[in-house]
């Protein structure tokens, strides 16, 4: 593989790497995306709707995910992952590692005819292993390439794939193959993961079949997710009173975590309302410390919440077990009133927190204390981190909604342009700027 | 990334990557026999009348979330259908034949 030349490399391919990539791209500036998994669309596109507006998600995101793809400034590597980034010249050398997909991208046209062939079935990560994909499988169905990737730690090495394919495109003798990208300016897109499930021992260990997270909650509620429907997942029954509690993974001490993730509020009421409208029987309980609706037009989602009938029960829980039935029982603190109660539930959800994907380090970078990338300058210059020309969007910089990860992507995409405009001493003028 | 290959060197090398793989090879082959014999289990029970996952469970002695995935899985990839409600439940029935 060729190495190759950029004004911007943005690595991450989630909502707010493919906006600054695209902004960028718009601008006239040469663009390299690189992204880790076989698909770019990050947690977003695993997303069901969003707040406060209830817009679809994959409605927002596939358009991004497809212009991305198809913008004649923008070079789209899936299925990689950066190794290491050093200063060359007037930017960053950055070493980049292509995963073998063993499936020929150039001849691939995505028919799926190798995924219904496969005989082996393994956990989807993209639905949270509550649903299932084959050992060589597209990634999903508006997975952008929509081209299949083969799982090598799955496979039965059968040779069914290679046998179907109609235009030859498996190919097993593909290696892992390093290139290097050479950019005047680098954008961090790494986003965000939740804590563990398991982490607090109080709420079952993560060991309570109907105890789940709520990117999960976001798989049922989806039209692609894995039931095609809101089920728990501990018996596939149709649950009727579902909990939330809050502040199950931030906010706390014993975890290390003592931010606040800032979206669980919003995506917690969020959620409550989507399953009154899949489920109108359903009674949703959140259990809450505080609610932080700070965006705009957030209060009033929360009110509408309330005059829904989700009823939000100010407390802290303390622990959650469960009875022969699978039902989760939530042992509350209600703070105001200072008495315990118990209550039995079909299904919780933990509003865990957000935690960054990758570790500062790994760009030469600090890290806050909060653990996600430093920005010594957020009241001058949001997106600037120490290092010149690096610079953050979206959730790598902190807990934010969606909302704020484009404006995030805006403003990294804006101080790059600014950067690689004053080191490379070539106005936007002079470029020739995409969409004109 | 792509190499041509003849089908003799498409197989030689098939077999080269089971032997630099071999214990993912015995892994898998151990997880495919399990999967078809859950599968066979799970479709003789929905053949005639649909059931619920927690009575697929009971018939085949499993837990009702694996039985869960199991029913997802099939459903994603068209051998089961869904055949209406009993109370909470969702039924499951196998899908017809495709002629």
């Amino acid at each position: 593989m060729n190495n190759l030349k950029v004004d911007a490399l943005v690595i991450g391919g989630g909502i707010a790497g493919m906006q600054a990539a695209l902004d960028l791209g718009d601008q006239g500036f040469q663009v390299a995306l690189v992204e880790r998994e076989p698909s770019i669309g990050g947690k977003m596109i695993t997303l069901s709707k969003v707040f406060p507006t209830l817009d679809c998600c994959s409605c927002i995101t596939t358009p991004k995910m497809s212009a991305v793809a198809h913008h004649p400034n923008i070079t789209l590597f899936t299925y990689c992952e950066v190794q290491s980034i050093q200063e060359s010249g007037a930017g960053y050398g950055v070493a980049v590692l292509q995963k073998p997909r063993y499936v020929d991208v150039n001849k691939c046209t995505g028919c799926r005819q190798c995924e219904y062939e496969c005989p082996i079935t393994v956990p989807s990560t993209f639905d949270r292993g509550l649903g299932a994909y084959r050992a060589i499988r597209v990634p999903f169905s508006t997975a952008v390439p929509q081209k299949a990737v083969l799982d090598i730690d799955n496979c039965l090495l059968c040779g069914k794939c290679e046998k179907i394919c109609p235009v030859e495109a498996v190919d097993f003798n593909q290696q892992p193959e390093t290139f290097s990208i050479e950019a005047t300016a680098i954008l961090l897109a790494t986003g965000f993961e939740l804590t563990q499930l398991g982490a607090k021992k109080e709420y079952g260990g993560g060991k309570l079949p109907n105890v789940i997270d709520p990117l999960m909650m976001e798989r049922f509620l989806a039209p692609t997710g894995p039931y095609g429907r809101v089920l728990r997942p501990g018996d596939g029954m149709e649950p009727t009173t579902i909990a939330y509690v809050q502040c199950a993974g931030s906010r706390d001490q014993t975890q290390g975590i003592e931010y606040c993730s800032r979206v669980c509020c919003m995506y917690a009421i969020k959620q409550a309302m989507l399953i009154s409208g899949a489920l109108p029987m359903a009674e949703i309980t959140i259990y809450y410390m505080d609610i932080r609706t700070f965006g705009k037009g957030y209060e009033q989602f929360y009110q509408n919440a309330k005059a829904m009938g989700v009823e939000f029960v100010r407390g802290k829980v303390a622990s959650i077990r469960e009875d022969e039935k699978h039902n989760p029982i939530v042992k509350v603190e209600l703070t105001e009133e200072g008495r315990i109660i118990e209550r039995t539930h079909d299904m919780v959800i933990l509003s865990l927190g957000m935690i960054p994907t990758a570790s500062p380090s790994t760009f030469g970078l600090l890290p806050s204390s909060d653990g996600f990338i430093s920005l010594p300058a957020i009241n001058a210059s949001p997106s600037a981190t120490q290092r010149p020309g690096i610079f953050v969007t979206g959730a790598a910089g902190g807990p934010m909604d969606i909302v704020d990860s484009i404006v995030t992507a805006g403003a990294a995409a804006s101080e790059a342009s600014a950067y690689i405009r004053n080191k490379t001493g070539i106005g936007v003028a002079q470029r020739e700027v995409a969409y004109a | 990334m792509t190499t041509q290959q003849t089908p003799q060197s498409r197989g030689d090398m098939l077999k080269r990557l089971r032997e630099q793989h071999a214990a993912t090879v015995e892994r898998t082959q151990v997880l495919l026999r399990e999967q078809k014999r859950v599968q066979q289990e799970i479709c003789k029970v929905i053949r005639d009348t649909p059931k619920s996952v927690p009575e697929i469970a009971a018939a085949v002695n499993m837990p009702a979330n694996e039985v869960l995935w199991y029913v997802a899985s099939f459903k994603k990839y068209g051998l089961l259908v869904e055949k209406g409600m009993c109370a909470d439940y969702p039924l499951y029935q196998k899908a017809e034949e495709k002629k």
